[in-house]
């Protein structure tokens, strides 16, 4: 079953690279976002069953779409995927909620990784 | 004289604003592990700036609030530019209790402080763009450009050899605490059509 | 990072180079016992590396805090970033004498150093390394540019004959003595006098006794009031600003210049010749005063009354009531 994936992120060149590290053969339909707000629009409309989500985003931030995710009690497995990696932040999301926290830039290899890890994705 | 817009596309800028927002959340993450605390990262400002607008490169800068400056050169790969750290004088107090310092605030210990966050922030963004980049960067010695000064001065100082320069703006904030500083990274004009290519090749 | 190919003569030249190289280089190891100890620092410490290796730095040098540089170089092994110290935060790290003891213009050397990480094959940095340069004529340059620059900041606002403000350095003390008395509500009074008779005097005794007269009338005010109220506008015109004082109380002061003038005459035998004396003219601070400028040119005007009413006088400067 194709599962929708959304990646949300403010920069173009982010987001690129965010598509780029998805595995191929991977059965996945992919999203965009531009910012929070078109990030919950999208993930109400069931296009984000897996999420990769940036922090710091404007209008609303990646933890603005953590609380919102939380409080309506939406369908998605978030994954931040950010710049901002100090102990603070990583504790903060996890307890918001999220799933795992990638460090950017981000690879092939270290998103394979965690999906797998979550069981996500299956090892082909 | 071409127009900035031209030297800079919106890819091009996304681009740089997507490194720096790695490179400078590297650096959060060292200032964030030295102080204990959670350091806010805002959006990091890009653009070509004229010699003689320099000091519109940084955001809300009320020109005569006084700040202690350092600065540091750095270069590779046929690029060269420098890092300006602006601290905001009234932080000093709160940065000294952060980093447990216990003395009087002195000249000489505010210098102190000084040096050890800019080493922190300045190495880690200056690093941080380079290994997505895949340059070395060298780094000079930081200069301290004035302590107490205004920020008009800082940035009149100096030969203004140049005519432009891209620069970077980061504003960072210490949550809970009266710590304001900004990195601002300018690359020589000559380097941004190389940064260009560089960053052309990641944007394929 | 560039694949180096090492053979061993290149072994050979790369400890040549680190030998002779003209920074200092010491490698510590995580206790800060040295490990490397390059000429450089051999001929600046007098201590040999076969002597050095092995030492704890800090037994080996106590003018270096070991707290302090214990928490610059933490960082270092722990985060791999680089560090930097310089001259104007700390004169120097190791306390070596100048490189060029004759004609160095300080005893010691100024020295900037960086601390860098040096990863071993495992990826943990277990050594770091110091590397030190002698900014030495740096710093006396920079110290000489900021002597340069406040000399010629007195020469162009200092009367060089009096060591009192000239009229251009003391503008800026009047304007700031308006502004803060004005904002806080204070008294404050200003004088202005003029020499009566000096041309005559200069003409009769000649311009040396004439700058003598001068000069002694700049030490007048300076034991009045202090230099940095006092200045000399012109030729033979003098201010003084006197915080804290309302008119009556300037005028008194105004006075005792004045009959302090007149005793710098006795000597002067000559009895055609007019006595030195001088007009003053007083104002006071006044709430509808609406600028310095306002503020000088009423005592000026008092002075001029003065000067019409036969000089050898005071007048105080009337403001409207309100």
């Amino acid at each position: 079953m194709t599962i929708n994936v959304l990646i949300c992120d403010d920069s173009s060149f982010a987001r690129k690279q965010m598509a780029r590290a998805i595995p191929s053969g991977w059965d996945v339909e992919v999203h965009f976002a531009c910012d929070g707000v078109e990030g919950v629009e999208a993930i109400s409309k069931g296009l984000g069953e897996v999420v990769f989500l940036d922090l710091t985003m404007p209008n609303l931030d990646g933890y603005g779409v953590l609380e919102t995710i939380r409080q309506r009690d939406l369908p998605a497995m978030v994954i931040v995927v950010s710049g901002d990696i100090q102990p603070d932040a990583q504790e903060r999301v996890r307890k918001l909620g999220a799933m795992a926290f990638i460090k950017k830039p981000i690879d092939a290899d270290k998103a394979r990784q965690v999906l797998v890890e979550y069981g996500i994705m299956t090892e082909a | 004289m071409s127009a900035a817009h031209e030297i800079l596309n919106e890819d091009q800028r996304d681009c740089y604003q997507e490194l720096t927002n790695v490179a400078m959340g590297q650096a959060a993450d060292r200032l964030a592990r030295l102080l204990d605390a959670y350091v806010v990262l805002p959006i990091p400002r890009v653009n070509i700036i004229e010699c003689s607008d320099l000091h519109m490169a940084i955001q809300d800068a009320e020109t005569d609030s006084a700040v202690s400056a350092v600065c540091q050169g750095f270069i590779g790969s046929g690029i060269a530019g420098e890092a300006l750290l602006l601290f905001n004088d009234t932080s000093f107090a709160d940065l000294a209790k952060l980093m447990s310092y216990t003395g009087p605030l002195t000249r000489q210990a505010e210098l102190e402080l000084l040096m050890d966050v800019s080493s922190i922030l300045i190495g880690a963004c200056t690093h941080g763009i380079g290994e997505q980049l895949e340059i070395h960067f060298t780094q000079g010695h930081p200069v301290v450009l004035g302590q107490h000064c205004k920020v008009d001065d800082i940035l009149k100082s100096g030969n203004q050899q140049w005519q432009r320069t891209l620069a970077i703006e980061i504003h960072y904030t210490i949550e809970h605490v009266n710590i304001e500083c900004d990195l601002l990274l300018l690359f020589t004009e000559d380097s941004v059509a190389r940064l260009n290519q560089k960053i052309d090749f990641l944007l394929d | 990072m560039s694949e180096t190919h090492i053979e061993i003569g290149d072994i050979h030249w790369l400890m040549d180079i680190l030998q002779n190289i003209d920074v200092g280089l010491v490698v510590l190891d995580r206790e800060y016992n040295i490990h490397v100890w390059n000429g450089f620092m051999e001929s600046h410490s007098a201590i040999s590396p076969q002597k050095a290796k092995g030492q704890n730095l800090f037994k080996l040098f106590e003018e270096i805090p070991e707290a302090w540089f214990r928490q610059k170089s933490e960082p270092v092994f722990q985060l791999k970033t680089r560090t930097f110290t310089i001259w104007e935060q700390r004169p120097y790290l190791f306390r070596f004498k100048n490189s060029r003891p004759i004609t160095g213009r300080t005893a010691l050397m100024f020295q900037n150093t960086s601390i860098i990480p040096l990863e071993s094959l495992d990826r943990q940095v277990n050594h770091i390394c110091v590397i030190i340069y002698d900014v030495t004529d740096i710093a006396v340059s920079r110290a000489d540019v900021k002597n340069a620059n406040k000399t010629l900041t007195d020469i162009q606002s200092k009367d060089p004959l009096t060591g009192l403000w000239n009229r251009a350095g003391w503008e800026p003390q009047l304007v700031q003595q308006f502004n803060e008395c004005q904002a806080a509500g204070n008294e404050c009074s200003l004088v202005t006098f003029d020499l009566d008779n000096f041309r005559t005097y200069n003409g009769h005794y000649g311009h040396q006794q004439g700058d003598q007269v001068l000069s002694n009338i700049g030490k007048l005010l300076e034991k009045a009031v202090g230099l940095r109220l006092s200045a000399r506008l012109g030729g033979e015109v003098f201010g003084l600003l006197l915080p804290g004082q309302n008119g009556e109380q300037a005028k008194a002061m105004a006075e005792k210049l004045r009959r302090a003038v007149l005793l710098l005459n006795s000597g002067n035998a000559d009895d055609n010749i007019p006595k030195i004396t001088a007009s003053f003219g007083v104002a006071s601070l006044a709430k509808d005063t609406h600028s310095a400028h306002e503020w000088l040119q009423c005592a000026d005007k008092a002075l001029y009354h003065a000067k019409e009413s036969g000089r050898n006088q005071t007048t105080l400067y009337q403001h409207r009531p309100n």
